[in-house]
């Protein structure tokens, strides 16, 4: 049985990854509805969520045929992929080599986008709108359920990485829905840096122990390991940041 | 449209290909020498707690030295 540690460790990391993923969908949405109208928008976000419900149910069946330590390396190597990737995003985005994400400039670039596709095909059913809205939930949501299966499968802790993700979607879907402006004021960089941490954390843990390391302390070691990426990272920000500024 | 999305969900695993390249080099390499019995396991472990770290630590001072050149 997980430890209590470990169960917060994979709800809160799916928990987070899950709001960045949803926010960067709620932008995209809220852009279709509000130069396109809500029907294309929210019958292309339903849309996306039902293939994804189809995709879940199709292949979550085959997770329990995997043997646990291939599922384990595969994950283990795809969360260190993924979870470094966003890492070096986030320190290269906190140093200011590479520009922060800006969910206004998105909202902004996606709605006139839009609103110019409509004055020239004003006549024409809102397909563009739909499709647009279904692509970025689409999208988003594999990443979603790709976080779910990759925090929580190689434990057994599918539930609890599952609840983590349900509820930054319902969050973000009620502030959505509550505000109808992005979510500008979500600090998207600091999140990517802790899940960056934190997926590289469990993407190591998980690589070692499929091939056979006994990690000292059991789970316990993904709390050193997310101790290890995190000092990593913010001795980068630390080296990088003045000479960056420097140079601005 | 499908194309996007594919290249979209490739994109969620290689950004910078170095790194992609060091971190699936490094399960390699580890693998290997896991499997073929030649090193202990905690020398498996310590491998991967410092190449991958390593790994890190090379792709954003590379990155960050050809962001600052060329801006």
């Amino acid at each position: 049985m997980p430890n209590l540690t470990t169960i917060i460790s994979v709800a809160g990391a799916s928990f987070a990854a899950s709001f960045v993923e949803a926010v960067e969908a709620l932008t995209i949405v809220l852009a279709v509805g509000l130069a396109r109208g809500w029907r294309p928008a929210l019958t292309g976000a339903g849309a996306a969520l039902a293939a994804l419900a189809v995709i879940v149910v199709s292949l979550g069946p085959l997770l329990g045929a995997v043997p646990l330590h291939a599922l384990q390396f595969v994950v283990g190597v795809l969360l260190l992929l993924f979870g470094l990737r966003w890492l070096r995003k986030a320190i290269l985005r906190a140093v200011g080599v590479i520009a922060l994400h800006d969910e206004d400039a998105a909202f902004a670039r996606e709605t006139r986008g839009l609103t110019e596709a409509q004055q020239r095909r004003s006549r024409e059913f809102d397909w563009i709108a739909g499709v647009t809205a279904f692509k970025a939930v689409l999208v988003e949501g594999i990443e979603v359920v790709f976080i779910v299966i990759a925090v929580g499968a190689a434990r057994g802790l599918l539930v609890f990485a599952s609840a983590g993700a349900l509820a930054a979607c319902v969050a973000v879907a009620a502030v959505g829905a509550a505000i109808h402006r992005p979510l500008a004021r979500v600090p998207e960089n600091a999140l990517k840096f802790a899940v960056g941490v934190m997926l590289s954390a469990f993407g190591l843990f998980w690589t070692g122990e499929s091939l056979g390391v006994g990690w000292p302390g059991g789970d316990a070691a993904i709390l050193a390991f997310i101790a290890l990426f995190l000092a990593v990272a913010l001795a980068l920000v630390a080296l990088l940041k003045p000479r960056a500024a420097a140079l601005a | 449209m499908i194309g996007a999305v594919v290249k979209q969900l490739f994109g969620l695993f290689v950004d910078d290909e170095l790194l992609a390249a060091i971190i699936l080099s490094v399960v390699a390499l580890v693998s290997a020498l896991a499997l073929s019995g030649v090193v202990p396991g905690w020398l498996v472990g310590l491998l991967l707690t410092l190449a991958l770290p390593a790994a890190l630590v090379a792709s954003v001072l590379r990155s960050a030295r050809r962001g600052t050149r060329s801006g």
